[in-house]
């Protein structure tokens, strides 16, 4: 997590105004489900991967890591698409062979739709993790206070974003000191500090909500976090990339 | 293959298969990118079954969305309520979001394995109420889109319907109904791991409505799935049970205080 937020800060495409990168994500991921083809998510990952190590300067092993984690994820997600499961020896076109008592079976039309699965969430994946290792959770937050949602839900956003990093670094302190003292030593003894951890986490969370409330009272909060957001830039080479991504995608839909 | 496959045997299992295969799937896989990230972390490995950003055809997302829609709705006109008349809520919704975030951080011991798993969507239900959980649900989910590239954005209202609002419905309608009728910890337990539970059979239901079995169709695939994920779920909602029931009880020990003021009743 503290990989991804990393480059996110640190990337080439850093101070590029949200809304272009968002935009061209959300273009790559849309093209892929709608046209629905395993060659147009295979390029669509080509893309947004390349565009990430080379436009961006994120370590290609970073990209790679997320990818194939992803990639490994799906492969094992579709296997219940491409095989079917029966105690009887299933009807042709079905190709199938028998496992004890149990018959595994699969077609030709489960098995493309299982490629096709595989390829189109890779291709939407590399473009979510575009946008991820691109764009840091504030950015994000200034494009959504600019597309209109609503004051309490960005506030929310904010403090989340803010606590998820105290509350995991409070976590694993007190899980390092737990596990000094043997406290995941046995089962039982696992359960049990799990719970003492969660339990102070809440607490601790807890306290440290209301000693925030004071201090920002005290600074004339009445509601409202803002943040001066950065001097975006306007990046038209990655329009020009942007609709290249997009025509290609179009080009190899038409031919397959 | 795994073992549990032969216990399995004679029951058409193609979705129970595949949900194992994910959860088993997501441990190795998640696990692995979490842990080289973050050496010194619990591996982060996130709430273990979310459907991948791409995988639902975009009519299923888009009804899953249109499914979430209402809850989000009037969960939002309750937080802005209880904004305006409680302004303190306001960073008390917002460090719940991110404590229910790190809970699912948390491992816990399972007959099957340590797991990961959304403890903290029972327990805000608990303390928030189904429909502002459904809000910080599809927050929670949000962050996790974009900090551990888990779930999707196409695939939010989906995950939103499991985890944000199947679950903590259910731990909500079992902790009002049986409130002061049961022990607590009964009570507590119940609430988890049903929750725990029923959110994994929507996911479930949710994958066999976009891709039916070939052979089993929807429905037979509904049923079949149902039972056997519900079997291989059991110990895991177990766990989770336990788990909810130790923190509930050492908040009520050192936290009185801080359970009062959230309202919660019997504390």
């Amino acid at each position: 997590m503290q990989l991804i937020d990393r480059y996110a800060y640190a990337n080439r495409l850093r101070n590029i105004d949200p809304a272009q990168k968002t935009a061209l994500a959300v273009l790559v991921i849309g093209l892929c489900l709608l046209l629905n083809r395993p060659a147009v998510g295979l390029v669509a990952t080509a893309w947004m991967g390349g565009l990430t190590v080379v436009r961006a300067g994120v370590p290609w092993a970073v990209v790679g890591r997320v990818l194939l984690a992803e990639g490994l994820f799906l492969v094992l997600a579709v296997v219940g698409v491409a095989l079917s499961f029966s105690t009887s020896p299933p009807p042709p076109p079905f190709r199938s062979f028998q496992v004890g008592a149990l018959w595994i079976g699969g077609n030709p039309a489960s098995f493309s739709l299982a490629g096709l699965l595989v390829s189109r969430a890779l291709g939407c994946a590399a473009a979510m993790n575009f946008l991820a290792l691109t764009t840091p959770l504030m950015d994000l937050v200034h494009l959504l206070r600019q597309l209109r949602m609503p004051p309490v839900l960005i506030d929310l956003i904010c403090v989340m974003y803010r606590f998820v990093f105290i509350l995991l670094e409070r976590m694993q302190r007190m899980h390092t000191a737990q596990q000094s003292r043997l406290g995941y030593a046995t089962r039982r003894a696992a359960l049990r500090s799990s719970g003492l951890l969660a339990s102070r986490l809440f607490v601790d969370a807890y306290q440290r909500s209301t000693r925030m409330q004071t201090a920002l009272e005290s600074r004339g909060y009445t509601g409202d976090l803002r943040v001066l957001p950065l001097n975006y830039r306007y990046d038209a080479r990655l329009s020009v990339l942007g609709a290249a991504v997009g025509s290609s995608l179009l080009l190899v839909w038409g031919f397959s | 293959m795994n073992p549990r496959i032969h216990r399995l045997r004679g029951i058409r299992v193609g979705w129970g298969v595949l949900a194992l295969l994910m959860m088993m799937g997501i441990h190795a896989a998640q696990a692995r990118v979490v842990e080289s990230a973050n050496p010194t972390a619990l591996g982060q490995d996130p709430l273990n079954m979310h459907i991948m950003e791409g995988f639902l055809p975009p009519m299923w997302a888009i009804i899953w969305f249109v499914v979430a829609l209402p809850f989000w709705i009037i969960g939002l006109r309750q937080i802005t309520r209880l904004v305006a008349t409680k302004p303190e809520s306001r960073l008390l919704l917002g460090v719940s979001g991110a404590f229910t975030f790190v809970l699912s951080a948390l491992k816990i011991p399972s007959v099957t394995g340590s797991s990961s798993h959304p403890t903290g969507t029972g327990l805000g239900a608990i303390l928030f109420g189904p429909f502002v959980m459904s809000v910080l649900g599809g927050l929670v989910l949000l962050f996790q889109a974009l900090l551990l590239a888990h779930g999707g954005l196409t695939t939010l209202g989906a995950n939103t319907v499991s985890m944000g609002i199947v679950g903590p419905l259910v731990a909500w309608t079992i902790w009002k109904a049986m409130q002061n009728r049961a022990p607590l910890w009964l009570t507590v337990f119940l609430a988890a791991a049903l929750a725990d539970l029923m959110t994994y059979v929507t996911t479930s239901v949710q994958l066999a409505l976009a891709y039916p079995d070939p052979m089993g169709g929807v429905v037979a695939s509904f049923v079949e799935f149902g039972t056997v994920f519900a079997i291989t779920q059991i110990p895991l909602a177990i766990s989770e049970g336990i788990l909810t029931v130790i923190i509930f009880n050492a908040l009520m020990q050192t936290a009185v205080n801080e359970l009062r003021t959230l309202g919660v009743q019997g504390a």
